[in-house]
């Protein structure tokens, strides 16, 4: 079985984030890029089911340009065997359902059966391209998975569901499974795999080569577009109540309603 | 590549390697350091750890078994853990820089047969000999002896302030044969060598320091590394690998001392605003950082030109002499920024000024390294 872990580029949980011109976007100039951390979930689970023997080769597949060849290569220096990068001028302003499209073309000219993912990327949050990626292969689909076993007949997933309860999916392959906190401790790269990374193949291909029809993604095609770009407004400064206590319990009582509606 | 050079990068694999140094450090060195400095322990998980994560034989090539990489990928993992516990960097610094480095380049490949595969994942610590109790940078005066005596060499004599010599099962050892310095590896197998009670120390202390004692220990002459009165070559070449790393540990405590210092001198609230609008803070953050940088320039720019077919022992000198005062200096410096709590062990300035002193002696004395600095340089303009 191969499998294919989809890989994003995101800003360093630590980046302080500015906005270089409201139509455009943030200014990624000083920005420290990482592996989206959810997206290291899924590179050691596709790992660990490789050294457990029950898959046969793990490869990266990332939409973006040269920029994004250091998160790749960082994710070989893990152990993935090989990676594609997706890249094509028609890509550009891509939304989701774009990206979806462009990965699925990929892991359909691959052969993968299983797909992982982190189960959202801590920049965009919008945890859509695998559910997506699933919709446009056919494919099922788990999201937010915790607990993974997988054997020769197909998967048992673990998922959080509301309530503090746990679900059980079952389910066979092909299968699109996303990764969420606690599914494993994703290892360090070692001195050893940073050196074999090097020597690892990264396949640049474009639409043509995918046989995507180019005008199903791109800006063009995009059904969602942002509109501007603001940070957060600032959080207001707290406020210190004055008076005795059985004054301040009412005018704080007053507030909860009146001010802040929470009650 | 379009990127400007960097000079702490030359390549992506520099980086990476940093990244996952300084990974490593933040999440599993630093929370145990200001424990083995009390314990005046060597963490030995930890320390075959860095055996799995391949960098206990990071200057040994690949078809060894080692990652196959040069003097400012050293420089760089001393630089990195350095920034949360020198103590440990230092046991590194003996066993993978002293010992494996050495060991290496001086080694047939039936002795790194033999001896090798032990050392780089971490099973086995191994240590050097140079220092005597009566000798330190007067080397040549050491008065260690070996002779042969039909399959063996015969050992004797003492060497003293070992780092790793306690846990040590290895030692590469400086003795003199018929007068001329020669290298021997020495196992805890051989008869006749044993290592002192710990020698407790001022800083450093979460790495261990020993006496090896040679009472006429048989070493087997297959233990002889290079040939017969080789020793000052084996000994000079790896010297500047250590005296450099060395160098790039007192960056490592400056990077570390500074950043902890313009953060508290901007917290720490004196006569009513934070104490950094003081000229007198100024001074010393402003000090500390150029002196930092200066360091930096220096000690990577020697990294490019150190190698084992390279003769550079002018620059990692200096880089060590210019480098272990800024080390000391700077934590000092963020010492007196944050006055009592710098003093208290509650935070680890304390820990690194201590630390830091130990490099104005190790691995050379400053005045080592301006008595040859004298001498190459007299030679270079004679």
């Amino acid at each position: 079985m191969k499998i294919g872990v989809l890989l994003k580029q995101v800003p360093a949980t630590d980046t302080q984030v500015r906005i270089a011109d409201p139509s455009t976007g943030i200014a990624t100039g000083d920005v420290k890029w990482t592996i989206n951390p959810y997206d290291e979930f899924a590179v050691e689970e596709g790992l660990r089911l490789k050294e457990a023997g029950k898959a046969t080769e793990v490869v990266l597949l990332t939409v973006g340009g040269k920029d994004v060849e250091q998160r790749i290569r960082d994710a070989l220096a893990m152990g993935a065997d090989r990676a594609l990068r997706l890249e094509d001028p028609g890509f550009e302003g891509s939304d989701c359902l774009g990206l979806a499209r462009i990965l699925a073309a990929a892991i359909k000219a691959e052969g993968i059966s299983l797909v992982l993912a982190g189960k959202q990327a801590i920049d965009g949050d919008n945890a859509q391209v695998p559910a997506m990626v699933a919709e446009l292969l056919g494919w099922g689909h788990v999201g937010s998975v915790s607990k993974l076993e997988v054997d020769g007949a197909g998967f048992k997933a673990w998922r959080t569901s509301g309530g503090g309860s746990l679900d059980v999916v079952q389910g066979g392959f092909p299968a699109v499974l996303t990764a969420d906190k606690g599914l494993n401790e994703p290892r360090y790269a070692s001195l050893k795999g940073i050196m074999m990374a090097k020597k690892k193949a990264i396949d640049v291909k474009g639409a043509a080569a995918l046989g995507l029809d180019a005008s199903t993604v791109g800006a063009g095609a995009a059904l969602v577009v942002d509109s501007a770009w603001t940070l957060p407004p600032q959080r207001p400064a707290g406020r210190i109540l004055q008076g005795d206590n059985a004054a301040r319990v009412k005018e704080l009582v007053s507030l909860l309603r009146s001010e802040a509606k929470v009650i | 590549m379009s990127d400007p050079f960097d000079l702490c990068n030359p390549t992506p694999e520099h980086l990476m390697l940093r990244e996952l140094v300084a990974d490593f450090t933040a999440r599993e060195v630093e929370p145990q350091a200001e424990a083995q400095d009390r314990k005046q322990e060597l963490n030995l998980p930890l320390f075959r750890t860095l055996g799995e994560l391949g960098l206990l034989g990071i200057t040994v090539p690949e078809e060894w078994g080692g990652a196959g990489m040069d003097a400012t990928a050293a420089v760089i993992v001393h630089h990195e853990l350095s920034k949360s516990d020198p103590g440990f960097c230092l046991a590194y610094l003996a066993h993978a820089m002293l010992f494996v480095n050495n060991f290496f380049h001086c080694s047939t490949d039936e002795q790194r047969r033999r001896y090798l595969e032990p050392v780089l994942s971490g099973e086995q610590v191994g240590c050097m000999g140079m220092t005597e109790p009566g000798h330190g940078t007067d080397v040549l005066g050491m008065t260690t002896t070996a002779r042969r005596a039909g399959d063996r060499y015969i050992l004797n004599g003492t060497k003293t302030y070992i780092t790793n010599g306690p846990e040590a099962q290895l030692a590469l050892v400086y003795a003199k044969l018929d007068g001329r310095v020669t290298a021997f590896v020495v196992d805890r197998s051989c008869p006749g060598f044993s290592s002192s009670q710990p020698i407790h120390k001022m800083g450093m202390r979460a790495s261990t320091m020993s006496e090896l004692i040679f009472e006429e220990c048989e070493v087997p002459v297959a233990n002889l590394l290079g040939e017969e009165g080789s020793g000052m070559v084996h000994m000079m070449r790896n010297l500047e690998l250590e005296r450099l790393t060395l160098a790039a540990m007192s960056l490592g405590i400056a990077d570390r001392c500074l950043e902890i210092m313009v953060r508290h001198a901007k917290e720490r609230v004196a006569f009513g605003q934070p104490i950094n609008r003081f000229g007198q803070i100024q001074r010393y953050i402003g000090d500390s950082y150029a002196m930092t940088e200066a360091t930096r320039a220096l000690v990577y720019k020697v990294a490019l030109a150190v190698g084992p077919e390279q003769n550079n022992r002018l620059g990692s000198d200096a880089a060590k002499l210019f480098a272990a005062p800024v080390g000391k200096q700077v934590a000092d410096h963020c010492m007196q920024v944050m006055g009592g709590a710098g003093y208290c062990t509650e935070f680890p300035v304390e820990r690194l000024l201590r630390d830091a002193k130990l490099l104005e002696i190790g691995g050379g004395t400053l005045e080592s390294h301006q008595k040859n600095i004298t001498k190459d340089l007299t030679r270079h303009f004679a």
